[in-house]
């Protein structure tokens, strides 16, 4: 089983990415879990046409966890591809950090966490402990970051690659960074930017997805560009990025860079 | 923010905020205290105050309640389940509510004042009593000694004497009480308020009235100052130790309140005088002071008994080791040298 994780700043499209990505690994016909970890709980609404699914949080808060079973939980959608919403507090209260835990802790009892690839959807920023549960022993073992060539998503992707990087220095820790996904937002030499902050990383660019209203389309038809437009160049670009994750052998501990080393990597592209 | 520079302190002294804070408000009979976290903060406190107060003859459990989150509460905010907790107890017959908050509920950021302040026909009232924020026990009876005493008006001055953040929890504490209450007798004064020993809520009010706080222990200075802003209450950093201790403390007093002290500090002289004598059997035996868990008041108070004993401390060869405790006033220091003369004749 493979375990997969996307990170990357908030709005750069994980979410997508995530579900898109799982739809083209259930194309290879795999067994595809995806679980969102985000009190927002729209990582896998795409791909169960447009629904919020309960999530595990509000399943536990509703009827306490000895009352719930795996099919309360875990939700069938689009190719067959299994979505679970970790979920968590109202914005402003107690602790979502905890929560990630909890809902990992729950799926292991119930045995959900199984299939041929399981995808990981996580939070924009490892803000605590908790939303660094998904890289532990056990679960991911591959960090992919999604980013643009902006300045600030690369600094939110070095700052992921802080948090991988100090996973990886724990004794039993196979959690390893997997690649830099470029979900473009457009801008000149993108693609060269986000290929050499991969690079300076230690890392690679595993591949190029550029900016289509495509996307925008599918979004409101309540679909995943997969579903929405199969023949599609954007669904190509998808179906890309699912062959060469299941294909990638290149598992590395990334270098994080420093600030400054950062904006004059940027500042060389514009 | 608290940081602690030395990863590896191991100081065991420190003590829990919650515990001080409980070592307060369980002392005001008619209210209740919230702990307002895991079963295991409030648990572990009952007992400890169940054995202590037990030491001291007082057969009844505390009035605690524990709001025992688990982790859902951690998880979605542990504000509501507070709000029954706190309606709840204002169902039942009390007074006010008191409200300690614990470590995890600090780290989550609930938002226990603002809960507080809403409307439930009583008073309820915070305590911030998280450890990791840097407190040890000294600050939580000190944070809820001053949250009690913002439920206390200005008041007319009435003359007496306030007796400021007794230690519930020590074995002694009724004893060195009537000692110091005694002491003040001497001068004519009489104690207005055990601010927080055995009182009611209603009797809070009266905090203001007193001419004089006599602080249990320095740690108290914060709130002597509090009180001091609040009220215009001068005070006395703390109880008296040990023989010269005593009389300088009559002194002291008598000075705050305008009194000729004189006659008070000559009488206690001979009291101490022919106690003194009654422990002559003490002279010249080798000692060395025990005083592992001693403040300095206490260490200083004993070295100056063990020099008016004529004891010989330090002395190479077998010696009898001599505990020192809290030597609260002139009969404070009798119980310890009933203490020394069975260590020595042991």
């Amino acid at each position: 089983m493979k375990q997969i994780a996307l990170y990357g700043k908030g709005g750069i499209g994980k979410s997508t990415t995530s579900a898109n990505l799982s739809s083209a690994l259930s194309g290879r016909g795999l067994s595809v879990l995806q679980i969102g970890c985000d009190p927002k709980r729209d990582s896998t609404r795409m791909l169960m046409q447009g629904r919020f699914i309960p999530t595990v949080m509000d399943l536990v808060r509703e009827r306490g966890d000895a009352a719930l079973s795996l099919s309360d939980v875990v939700f069938t959608g689009y190719n067959g591809i299994r979505c679970v919403e970790a979920g968590g507090p109202e914005p402003g209260v107690g602790c979502a950090g905890r929560g990630i835990i909890a809902t990992f802790q729950i799926l292991e009892k119930f045995g959900a966490l199984e299939g041929d690839v399981i995808v990981y959807d996580v939070l924009g920023d490892v803000v605590c402990g908790g939303f660094a549960m998904p890289m532990r022993e056990g679960y991911a073992q591959e960090i992919y970051l999604v980013t643009s060539g902006e300045l600030m998503s690369l600094y939110a992707a070095n700052n992921i690659c802080k948090a991988v990087q100090r996973l990886a220095s724990r004794a039993k820790s196979k959690c390893r960074l997997g690649g830099v996904i470029c979900n473009a937002k457009g801008q000149p030499r993108e693609e060269e930017l986000v290929s050499e902050f991969a690079r300076r990383v230690n890392s690679a660019m595993i591949q190029y997805i550029p900016r289509d209203h495509v996307v925008q389309q599918a979004e409101v038809n309540r679909q995943t560009v997969i579903e929405y437009s199969p023949d599609s160049a954007q669904a190509d670009h998808y179906r890309s990025l699912a062959q060469r994750i299941m294909e990638n052998t290149r598992m590395t501990i990334p270098t994080p860079l420093e600030i400054d080393d950062l904006e004059s990597l940027a500042r060389e592209f514009i | 923010m608290t940081s602690n520079p030395l990863p590896v302190n191991s100081s065991r002294l420190g003590g829990c905020t919650l515990t001080g804070a409980i070592s307060v408000t369980s002392h005001v009979r008619d209210a209740v205290t919230i702990i307002h976290g895991p079963a295991g903060c409030s648990h572990h406190n009952v007992s400890l105050l169940h054995a202590s107060w037990l030491d001291n003859d007082h057969a009844i459990l505390p009035e605690l309640v524990s709001t025992g989150l688990s982790e859902t509460d951690i998880v979605f905010g542990s504000e509501e389940t507070l709000r029954k907790s706190i309606r709840h107890a204002a169902g039942r017959d009390v007074r006010a509510i008191f409200v300690l908050s614990t470590c995890i509920v600090e780290t989550i950021g609930d938002d226990v004042a603002a809960v507080c302040a809403e409307e439930y026909g009583i008073p309820v009232v915070p305590v911030p009593t998280a450890g990791f924020l840097g407190g040890t026990f000294h600050d939580g009876v000190n944070n809820a000694l001053i949250a009690l005493a913002a439920t206390a008006g200005p008041c007319r001055k009435t003359g007496g004497i306030n007796i400021i953040g007794e230690m519930n929890l020590e074995y002694e504490v009724e004893e060195n009480y009537t000692e110091v209450a005694r002491l003040l007798s001497l001068l004519g004064l009489t104690v207005n308020l055990r601010f927080v020993h055995d009182i009611s809520y209603d009797q809070l009010a009266r905090l203001g009235a007193a001419q004089l706080n006599i602080l249990r222990s320095p740690a108290l200075v914060p709130v002597g100052e509090v009180l001091k802003e609040r009220f215009g209450t001068p005070y006395i950093p703390s109880f008296p130790h040990g023989l010269s201790g005593t009389l300088s403390f009559i002194r002291t007093v008598a000075g705050a309140c305008g009194i000729d002290g004189q006659e008070a500090v000559s009488g206690e002289c001979v009291r101490q005088e022919e106690m003194i004598a009654g422990f002559s059997d003490l002279a010249n035996k080798p000692a060395s002071l025990d005083h592992t868990l001693s403040g300095a008041e206490e260490i200083l108070a004993a070295e100056e008994l063990a020099a008016v004993l004529d004891l010989v401390v330090g002395a190479p060869g077998k010696s009898s080791r001599l505990p020192v405790s809290a030597a609260i006033g002139t009969v404070g220091t009798r119980r310890m040298l009933h203490r020394w003369r069975r260590a020595i004749h042991a």
